[in-house]
Protein backbone atom coordinates (compact mmCIF):
# COMPACT_ATOMS: atom_id res chain seq x y z
CA UNK A 1 0.00 0.00 0.00
CA UNK A 2 1.25 3.58 -1.08
CA UNK A 3 2.77 5.10 1.97
CA UNK A 4 1.56 8.97 0.96
CA UNK A 5 -2.30 7.25 1.07
CA UNK A 6 -1.54 5.63 4.23
CA UNK A 7 -0.89 8.91 5.75
CA UNK A 8 -3.23 11.16 4.19
CA UNK A 9 -5.95 8.88 4.78
CA UNK A 10 -5.23 8.89 8.35
CA UNK A 11 -4.99 4.88 8.18
CA UNK A 12 -2.15 4.98 11.07
CA UNK A 13 -4.21 6.41 13.37
CA UNK A 14 -7.28 4.14 12.30
CA UNK A 15 -4.21 1.08 12.67
CA UNK A 16 -3.32 2.10 16.07
CA UNK A 17 -7.11 2.99 17.20
CA UNK A 18 -8.25 -0.55 16.13
CA UNK A 19 -10.48 0.36 13.64
CA UNK A 20 -9.25 -0.82 10.43
CA UNK A 21 -11.18 -3.94 8.52
CA UNK A 22 -8.67 -7.32 8.60
CA UNK A 23 -7.81 -7.13 4.93
CA UNK A 24 -6.73 -3.17 5.37
CA UNK A 25 -5.17 -3.76 8.61
CA UNK A 26 -2.71 -6.15 7.02
CA UNK A 27 -2.01 -4.30 4.26
CA UNK A 28 -0.63 -1.38 6.77
CA UNK A 29 1.33 -4.01 8.74
CA UNK A 30 3.30 -4.88 6.05
CA UNK A 31 3.69 -1.25 5.01
CA UNK A 32 4.89 -0.52 8.31
CA UNK A 33 6.92 -3.43 8.71
CA UNK A 34 8.80 -2.80 5.29
CA UNK A 35 9.32 0.95 5.45
CA UNK A 36 11.33 2.78 8.31
CA UNK A 37 10.04 5.77 7.55
CA UNK A 38 6.52 4.88 8.15
CA UNK A 39 7.14 2.63 11.41
CA UNK A 40 8.93 5.93 12.63
CA UNK A 41 5.65 7.41 11.85
CA UNK A 42 4.06 5.12 14.00
CA UNK A 43 6.07 4.85 16.79
CA UNK A 44 5.60 8.28 17.56
CA UNK A 45 2.12 7.88 17.05
CA UNK A 46 2.18 5.09 19.49
CA UNK A 47 4.10 7.19 21.95
CA UNK A 48 2.14 10.37 21.49
CA UNK A 49 -1.59 8.79 22.56
CA UNK A 50 -0.05 6.66 25.00
CA UNK A 51 1.22 10.02 26.57
CA UNK A 52 -2.19 11.23 26.41
CA UNK A 53 -2.96 8.10 27.65
CA UNK A 54 -1.03 8.51 31.17
CA UNK A 55 -1.52 12.18 31.18
CA UNK A 56 -5.71 11.78 31.23
CA UNK A 57 -4.85 8.27 33.91
CA UNK A 58 -7.37 7.79 36.95
CA UNK A 59 -7.06 5.40 39.40
CA UNK A 60 -9.43 2.54 39.70
CA UNK A 61 -10.75 1.37 43.38
CA UNK A 62 -8.39 -1.29 44.78
CA UNK A 63 -11.24 -3.46 44.86
CA UNK A 64 -10.75 -3.85 40.69
CA UNK A 65 -7.20 -5.31 41.35
CA UNK A 66 -8.42 -7.61 44.34
CA UNK A 67 -10.92 -8.70 41.99
CA UNK A 68 -8.95 -9.65 39.52
CA UNK A 69 -6.51 -11.46 41.46
CA UNK A 70 -9.29 -13.49 42.68
CA UNK A 71 -10.58 -14.04 39.41
CA UNK A 72 -7.09 -15.08 37.94
CA UNK A 73 -6.65 -17.29 40.59
CA UNK A 74 -10.15 -19.15 40.57
CA UNK A 75 -9.90 -19.39 37.08
CA UNK A 76 -6.33 -20.91 37.29
CA UNK A 77 -7.75 -23.47 40.11
CA UNK A 78 -10.40 -24.28 37.45
CA UNK A 79 -7.77 -24.63 34.40
CA UNK A 80 -5.64 -26.59 36.81
CA UNK A 81 -9.02 -28.94 37.95
CA UNK A 82 -9.83 -29.07 34.11
CA UNK A 83 -6.83 -30.59 33.30
CA UNK A 84 -6.43 -32.71 36.80
CA UNK A 85 -10.09 -34.27 35.43
CA UNK A 86 -8.77 -34.77 32.23
CA UNK A 87 -5.51 -36.36 32.97
CA UNK A 88 -6.57 -38.23 36.22
CA UNK A 89 -10.37 -39.86 36.28
CA UNK A 90 -11.71 -39.88 39.64
CA UNK A 91 -12.81 -43.11 42.13
CA UNK A 92 -16.50 -42.82 40.23
CA UNK A 93 -14.81 -43.70 36.90
CA UNK A 94 -12.88 -46.12 37.98
CA UNK A 95 -15.91 -47.49 39.73
CA UNK A 96 -17.83 -47.48 36.33
CA UNK A 97 -15.22 -48.25 34.29
CA UNK A 98 -14.48 -51.61 36.13
CA UNK A 99 -18.58 -52.75 36.51
CA UNK A 100 -18.51 -51.49 32.44
CA UNK A 101 -15.41 -54.15 32.40
CA UNK A 102 -17.12 -56.69 34.80
CA UNK A 103 -20.07 -56.71 32.54
CA UNK A 104 -18.18 -57.10 29.31
CA UNK A 105 -16.47 -59.68 30.19
CA UNK A 106 -19.87 -61.42 31.86
CA UNK A 107 -21.80 -60.68 28.26
CA UNK A 108 -18.67 -62.39 26.53
CA UNK A 109 -18.49 -65.29 28.55
CA UNK A 110 -22.58 -65.68 28.46
CA UNK A 111 -21.85 -65.69 24.72
CA UNK A 112 -19.01 -68.04 24.28
CA UNK A 113 -21.72 -70.28 26.49
CA UNK A 114 -24.21 -69.84 24.49
CA UNK A 115 -22.52 -70.11 21.19
CA UNK A 116 -20.86 -73.54 22.87
CA UNK A 117 -24.65 -74.80 23.60
CA UNK A 118 -25.65 -73.83 20.27
CA UNK A 119 -22.50 -75.85 18.40
CA UNK A 120 -23.70 -78.31 21.28
CA UNK A 121 -27.30 -78.87 20.37
CA UNK A 122 -26.16 -79.05 16.61
CA UNK A 123 -23.93 -81.67 17.72
CA UNK A 124 -26.53 -83.25 19.39
CA UNK A 125 -29.38 -82.57 16.70
CA UNK A 126 -27.20 -84.03 14.00
CA UNK A 127 -26.23 -87.32 16.28
CA UNK A 128 -29.88 -87.48 17.21
CA UNK A 129 -30.97 -87.56 13.71
CA UNK A 130 -28.18 -90.57 12.73
CA UNK A 131 -29.31 -92.53 15.80
CA UNK A 132 -32.62 -92.34 14.39
CA UNK A 133 -31.56 -92.87 11.12
CA UNK A 134 -30.18 -95.95 12.31
CA UNK A 135 -33.07 -96.86 14.46
CA UNK A 136 -35.58 -96.89 11.89
CA UNK A 137 -33.04 -98.77 9.40
CA UNK A 138 -32.90 -101.35 12.55
CA UNK A 139 -36.50 -101.51 12.97
CA UNK A 140 -36.58 -101.79 9.33
CA UNK A 141 -33.88 -105.00 9.65
CA UNK A 142 -36.06 -106.36 12.79
CA UNK A 143 -38.88 -106.53 11.24
CA UNK A 144 -37.20 -108.16 7.84
CA UNK A 145 -35.79 -110.31 10.28
CA UNK A 146 -38.62 -111.21 12.76
CA UNK A 147 -40.75 -112.08 9.25
CA UNK A 148 -38.39 -114.24 7.71
CA UNK A 149 -37.86 -116.10 10.76
CA UNK A 150 -41.89 -116.37 11.29
CA UNK A 151 -41.83 -117.30 7.69
CA UNK A 152 -38.84 -120.05 8.40
CA UNK A 153 -39.96 -121.55 11.34
CA UNK A 154 -43.83 -121.27 10.34
CA UNK A 155 -45.11 -125.05 11.50
CA UNK A 156 -46.64 -124.77 8.31
CA UNK A 157 -43.07 -124.45 6.57
CA UNK A 158 -41.29 -127.42 4.85
CA UNK A 159 -37.72 -127.26 4.91
CA UNK A 160 -35.52 -128.96 1.60
CA UNK A 161 -31.67 -129.00 1.42
CA UNK A 162 -30.71 -128.77 -1.70
CA UNK A 163 -27.33 -130.41 -2.17
CA UNK A 164 -25.10 -129.75 -5.54
CA UNK A 165 -24.09 -132.59 -7.56
CA UNK A 166 -20.67 -133.73 -9.04
CA UNK A 167 -21.22 -130.10 -11.71
CA UNK A 168 -20.89 -128.14 -8.06
CA UNK A 169 -20.12 -130.68 -5.44
CA UNK A 170 -20.05 -128.04 -2.83
CA UNK A 171 -22.82 -126.13 -3.39
CA UNK A 172 -25.73 -125.94 -0.83
CA UNK A 173 -28.65 -124.32 -0.67
CA UNK A 174 -32.06 -124.36 1.23
CA UNK A 175 -35.42 -124.05 0.25
CA UNK A 176 -38.37 -123.16 2.47
CA UNK A 177 -41.71 -123.95 0.78
CA UNK A 178 -44.89 -122.86 2.81
CA UNK A 179 -48.06 -124.55 0.76
CA UNK A 180 -50.80 -122.64 2.94
CA UNK A 181 -49.21 -119.48 1.98
CA UNK A 182 -47.78 -120.23 -1.08
CA UNK A 183 -44.38 -118.63 -0.98
CA UNK A 184 -41.14 -120.06 -1.57
CA UNK A 185 -37.69 -118.64 -0.07
CA UNK A 186 -34.56 -119.56 -0.29
CA UNK A 187 -31.01 -119.25 1.25
CA UNK A 188 -28.35 -119.09 -1.57
CA UNK A 189 -25.91 -118.37 0.70
CA UNK A 190 -24.39 -121.70 0.10
CA UNK A 191 -24.04 -121.71 -3.92
CA UNK A 192 -20.45 -121.76 -4.84
CA UNK A 193 -19.62 -118.21 -6.76
CA UNK A 194 -20.13 -118.00 -10.75
CA UNK A 195 -18.55 -116.19 -13.78
CA UNK A 196 -19.79 -112.35 -14.54
CA UNK A 197 -21.47 -114.20 -17.25
CA UNK A 198 -23.69 -117.04 -15.74
CA UNK A 199 -26.44 -117.11 -12.93
CA UNK A 200 -28.61 -119.68 -11.18
CA UNK A 201 -31.94 -120.07 -11.58
CA UNK A 202 -34.24 -122.32 -9.70
CA UNK A 203 -37.19 -124.33 -12.03
CA UNK A 204 -40.22 -126.49 -10.62
CA UNK A 205 -40.75 -129.58 -12.04
CA UNK A 206 -44.99 -129.89 -12.85
CA UNK A 207 -45.89 -132.90 -15.06
CA UNK A 208 -42.75 -133.17 -16.62
CA UNK A 209 -42.29 -129.53 -17.79
CA UNK A 210 -39.90 -127.29 -15.77
CA UNK A 211 -41.84 -123.97 -14.66
CA UNK A 212 -39.19 -120.68 -14.15
CA UNK A 213 -39.52 -119.75 -10.49
CA UNK A 214 -36.87 -116.80 -10.68
CA UNK A 215 -33.28 -115.88 -10.99
CA UNK A 216 -31.24 -116.72 -7.84
CA UNK A 217 -28.76 -114.07 -6.78
CA UNK A 218 -25.93 -115.95 -4.69
CA UNK A 219 -24.65 -115.28 -1.54
CA UNK A 220 -27.58 -113.96 0.02
CA UNK A 221 -29.81 -115.35 2.81
CA UNK A 222 -33.13 -114.67 1.55
CA UNK A 223 -34.73 -114.72 -1.54
CA UNK A 224 -38.02 -115.11 -2.45
CA UNK A 225 -39.56 -116.85 -5.14
CA UNK A 226 -42.56 -118.07 -7.14
CA UNK A 227 -44.53 -120.40 -5.85
CA UNK A 228 -45.39 -122.88 -8.52
CA UNK A 229 -48.24 -125.26 -7.80
CA UNK A 230 -48.85 -128.94 -7.90
CA UNK A 231 -44.55 -128.95 -8.40
CA UNK A 232 -43.29 -132.25 -7.84
CA UNK A 233 -39.38 -131.17 -7.50
CA UNK A 234 -37.39 -128.35 -7.44
CA UNK A 235 -34.08 -127.74 -9.37
CA UNK A 236 -31.64 -125.36 -9.82
CA UNK A 237 -29.44 -124.81 -13.14
CA UNK A 238 -26.35 -122.55 -14.40
CA UNK A 239 -28.05 -120.25 -17.22
CA UNK A 240 -26.36 -117.28 -19.10
CA UNK A 241 -26.62 -113.53 -16.90
CA UNK A 242 -30.67 -112.68 -16.94
CA UNK A 243 -32.12 -115.90 -16.90
CA UNK A 244 -33.70 -118.45 -20.16
CA UNK A 245 -36.82 -119.69 -21.35
CA UNK A 246 -36.29 -123.13 -20.68
CA UNK A 247 -33.61 -124.72 -18.55
CA UNK A 248 -30.30 -125.95 -19.89
CA UNK A 249 -30.70 -129.66 -18.29
CA UNK A 250 -26.86 -130.45 -18.48
CA UNK A 251 -26.24 -127.44 -15.94
CA UNK A 252 -28.89 -128.96 -13.40
CA UNK A 253 -26.23 -128.44 -10.69
CA UNK A 254 -29.07 -129.78 -7.79
CA UNK A 255 -32.80 -130.90 -7.09
CA UNK A 256 -35.12 -132.06 -4.55
CA UNK A 257 -38.10 -134.25 -4.58
CA UNK A 258 -41.20 -132.48 -2.90
CA UNK B 1 14.04 2.90 29.73
CA UNK B 2 14.46 0.68 32.80
CA UNK B 3 10.54 0.86 32.93
CA UNK B 4 10.49 -0.38 29.75
CA UNK B 5 12.64 -2.97 30.44
CA UNK B 6 10.55 -4.31 33.21
CA UNK B 7 7.81 -4.31 31.02
CA UNK B 8 9.35 -6.22 28.48
CA UNK B 9 10.18 -8.73 31.42
CA UNK B 10 6.48 -8.93 33.05
CA UNK B 11 5.35 -9.66 29.53
CA UNK B 12 8.10 -12.46 29.35
CA UNK B 13 6.82 -14.05 32.44
CA UNK B 14 2.90 -13.40 31.31
CA UNK B 15 3.74 -15.17 28.44
CA UNK B 16 5.10 -17.86 30.28
CA UNK B 17 2.21 -17.80 32.37
CA UNK B 18 3.32 -16.22 35.65
CA UNK B 19 -0.14 -14.66 37.09
CA UNK B 20 2.06 -12.69 39.56
CA UNK B 21 3.58 -10.66 35.98
CA UNK B 22 -0.42 -9.53 34.80
CA UNK B 23 -0.91 -7.90 38.64
CA UNK B 24 2.36 -5.81 37.45
CA UNK B 25 1.50 -5.12 34.19
CA UNK B 26 -1.84 -4.08 35.53
CA UNK B 27 -0.22 -1.66 37.96
CA UNK B 28 1.76 -0.28 35.49
CA UNK B 29 -1.24 0.25 32.57
CA UNK B 30 -3.99 -0.04 34.65
CA UNK B 31 -4.63 3.98 35.69
CA UNK B 32 -3.76 4.97 31.68
CA UNK B 33 -6.66 2.13 30.75
CA UNK B 34 -9.00 2.92 33.47
CA UNK B 35 -9.07 6.82 32.32
CA UNK B 36 -10.06 5.45 28.64
CA UNK B 37 -12.87 2.81 29.91
CA UNK B 38 -14.65 5.15 32.36
CA UNK B 39 -15.05 8.02 29.88
CA UNK B 40 -16.42 5.34 27.43
CA UNK B 41 -18.50 3.78 29.71
CA UNK B 42 -19.53 6.86 31.87
CA UNK B 43 -20.27 4.96 34.67
CA UNK B 44 -17.78 3.87 37.13
CA UNK B 45 -18.72 0.43 38.19
CA UNK B 46 -19.03 -0.41 34.52
CA UNK B 47 -16.37 0.62 34.42
CA UNK B 48 -14.56 -1.18 36.78
CA UNK B 49 -15.56 -4.35 35.57
CA UNK B 50 -14.65 -3.67 31.88
CA UNK B 51 -10.69 -2.86 33.28
CA UNK B 52 -11.16 -6.16 35.72
CA UNK B 53 -12.64 -8.12 32.40
CA UNK B 54 -9.62 -5.96 29.96
CA UNK B 55 -7.11 -7.41 31.78
CA UNK B 56 -8.05 -11.22 32.58
CA UNK B 57 -8.30 -11.02 28.49
CA UNK B 58 -4.69 -9.39 28.82
CA UNK B 59 -3.74 -12.75 30.86
CA UNK B 60 -5.87 -14.96 28.28
CA UNK B 61 -4.89 -13.62 24.70
CA UNK B 62 -0.77 -12.46 25.74
CA UNK B 63 0.12 -14.80 23.14
CA UNK B 64 -0.90 -13.45 20.60
CA UNK B 65 0.76 -9.94 21.36
CA UNK B 66 3.55 -9.16 19.20
CA UNK B 67 6.71 -6.79 19.89
CA UNK B 68 7.43 -5.86 16.56
CA UNK B 69 3.96 -4.86 15.93
CA UNK B 70 3.71 -2.38 18.50
CA UNK B 71 3.65 -1.10 22.00
CA UNK B 72 2.25 -2.89 24.48
CA UNK B 73 0.09 -0.64 25.72
CA UNK B 74 -1.04 0.07 22.09
CA UNK B 75 -2.48 -3.07 22.46
CA UNK B 76 -4.36 -3.39 25.75
CA UNK B 77 -5.77 -0.24 24.78
CA UNK B 78 -7.51 -1.70 22.01
CA UNK B 79 -8.54 -4.65 24.00
CA UNK B 80 -9.84 -2.43 26.84
CA UNK B 81 -11.60 0.16 24.83
CA UNK B 82 -13.73 -3.06 22.34
CA UNK B 83 -14.62 -4.39 26.30
CA UNK B 84 -16.11 -0.95 26.88
CA UNK B 85 -17.85 -0.69 23.67
CA UNK B 86 -19.40 -4.12 23.78
CA UNK B 87 -20.24 -3.76 27.89
CA UNK B 88 -21.74 -0.39 26.89
CA UNK B 89 -23.87 -1.92 24.07
CA UNK B 90 -25.61 -4.84 26.22
CA UNK B 91 -26.31 -2.37 28.36
CA UNK B 92 -27.88 -0.33 26.34
CA UNK B 93 -29.86 -3.37 24.83
CA UNK B 94 -30.68 -4.50 28.53
CA UNK B 95 -32.04 -0.75 29.38
CA UNK B 96 -34.28 -1.59 26.23
CA UNK B 97 -34.90 2.20 25.91
CA UNK B 98 -36.19 3.45 22.45
CA UNK B 99 -33.17 5.09 21.34
CA UNK B 100 -30.49 2.06 21.08
CA UNK B 101 -28.11 4.54 19.54
CA UNK B 102 -24.51 3.45 22.07
CA UNK B 103 -22.96 6.37 20.63
CA UNK B 104 -25.15 8.95 21.42
CA UNK B 105 -25.18 7.49 25.03
CA UNK B 106 -21.31 7.64 25.01
CA UNK B 107 -21.72 11.60 24.81
CA UNK B 108 -23.60 11.84 27.95
CA UNK B 109 -21.89 14.10 30.42
CA UNK B 110 -19.53 12.49 32.81
CA UNK B 111 -19.05 13.01 36.18
CA UNK B 112 -16.89 16.19 36.25
CA UNK B 113 -13.39 14.75 37.27
CA UNK B 114 -13.56 12.65 33.79
CA UNK B 115 -14.92 15.03 31.67
CA UNK B 116 -12.31 17.44 31.10
CA UNK B 117 -9.28 16.07 29.65
CA UNK B 118 -5.15 16.88 31.05
CA UNK B 119 -2.25 17.06 30.25
CA UNK B 120 -1.23 18.45 26.90
CA UNK B 121 -4.48 18.18 25.30
CA UNK B 122 -5.49 20.85 27.10
CA UNK B 123 -3.10 23.36 25.12
CA UNK B 124 -4.85 21.94 22.07
CA UNK B 125 -7.30 24.20 20.30
CA UNK B 126 -11.07 22.98 21.14
CA UNK B 127 -11.90 21.59 17.97
CA UNK B 128 -8.64 19.33 17.92
CA UNK B 129 -9.26 18.26 20.81
CA UNK B 130 -12.94 17.28 20.86
CA UNK B 131 -11.43 15.31 17.45
CA UNK B 132 -8.56 13.83 19.77
CA UNK B 133 -11.52 12.89 22.27
CA UNK B 134 -13.90 11.48 20.27
CA UNK B 135 -11.72 8.79 18.52
CA UNK B 136 -9.52 8.22 21.67
CA UNK B 137 -11.28 8.50 24.55
CA UNK B 138 -15.00 8.08 23.34
CA UNK B 139 -14.27 4.58 21.47
CA UNK B 140 -15.67 6.58 18.10
CA UNK B 141 -14.97 5.55 14.98
CA UNK B 142 -13.12 8.28 12.52
CA UNK B 143 -16.41 7.81 10.91
CA UNK B 144 -19.22 8.24 13.58
CA UNK B 145 -16.65 11.29 15.17
CA UNK B 146 -17.10 13.19 11.84
CA UNK B 147 -20.87 13.19 12.45
CA UNK B 148 -20.67 13.76 16.10
CA UNK B 149 -18.97 16.71 15.27
CA UNK B 150 -20.43 17.59 11.75
CA UNK B 151 -17.86 17.93 9.41
CA UNK B 152 -16.59 15.89 7.02
CA UNK B 153 -14.95 12.89 7.33
CA UNK B 154 -11.75 14.63 5.34
CA UNK B 155 -12.10 17.50 7.64
CA UNK B 156 -12.21 14.88 10.77
CA UNK B 157 -9.12 13.44 9.57
CA UNK B 158 -7.16 16.72 8.94
CA UNK B 159 -8.40 17.66 12.78
CA UNK B 160 -6.85 14.51 13.69
CA UNK B 161 -3.69 14.90 12.09
CA UNK B 162 -3.33 18.73 12.98
CA UNK B 163 -3.79 17.63 17.11
CA UNK B 164 -0.62 15.15 16.39
CA UNK B 165 1.35 17.48 14.52
CA UNK B 166 0.68 20.23 17.39
CA UNK B 167 1.33 17.42 20.42
CA UNK B 168 4.78 16.40 18.52
CA UNK B 169 5.83 20.45 18.93
CA UNK B 170 4.55 20.76 22.43
CA UNK B 171 6.18 17.34 23.89
CA UNK B 172 9.35 17.85 23.13
CA UNK B 173 9.05 21.57 24.34
CA UNK B 174 7.62 20.09 27.53
CA UNK B 175 10.77 17.43 27.89
CA UNK B 176 12.97 20.54 27.53
CA UNK B 177 11.13 22.52 30.32
CA UNK B 178 11.36 19.43 32.61
CA UNK B 179 15.19 18.97 31.68
CA UNK B 180 15.75 22.40 32.75
CA UNK B 181 13.96 22.27 35.84
CA UNK B 182 16.10 19.22 37.17
CA UNK B 183 19.00 21.12 35.96
CA UNK B 184 18.00 24.14 38.21
CA UNK B 185 17.26 21.81 40.71
CA UNK B 186 20.54 19.75 40.96
CA UNK B 187 22.52 22.52 40.60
Amino acid sequence: MDKKKILEDGLLEQYLLGELDDKTLQMVEIAIAGDSDLRAHFDLLEADFERIAFENAVDPPLSVRQGLETQVSEMNEEKHLRSLSNSRPNTSFWFAASIAALMAFGAAWIYNQWRASEENLKTLETQTAALQERLSKLEENYEETNNRYQQINNPNVVPLVLVGNSKSPSSRATAYVNHQTKEVILNTKGLSALDEEHTYQMWADVAGEMINMGVLSNNRDYVLLRYIEDAESLNITIEPVGGNDHPTVENLISNVVL
Amino acid sequence: MQSKEIHVRLIKRLKEGDKSALLGLYDAYSKALYGVVVRICDREDVAQDVLQESFVKIWQKIHTYDPDKGRFYTWAYRIAKNTALNAIRKRSALIQTDDLSVYNHKTADLPKDYSELNGVLKKLEPHHQRAIELVYFKGLTHREAHEEMEVPLGTFKSYVRQALLQLKEVYPKQLLLLLLFEMMGNG
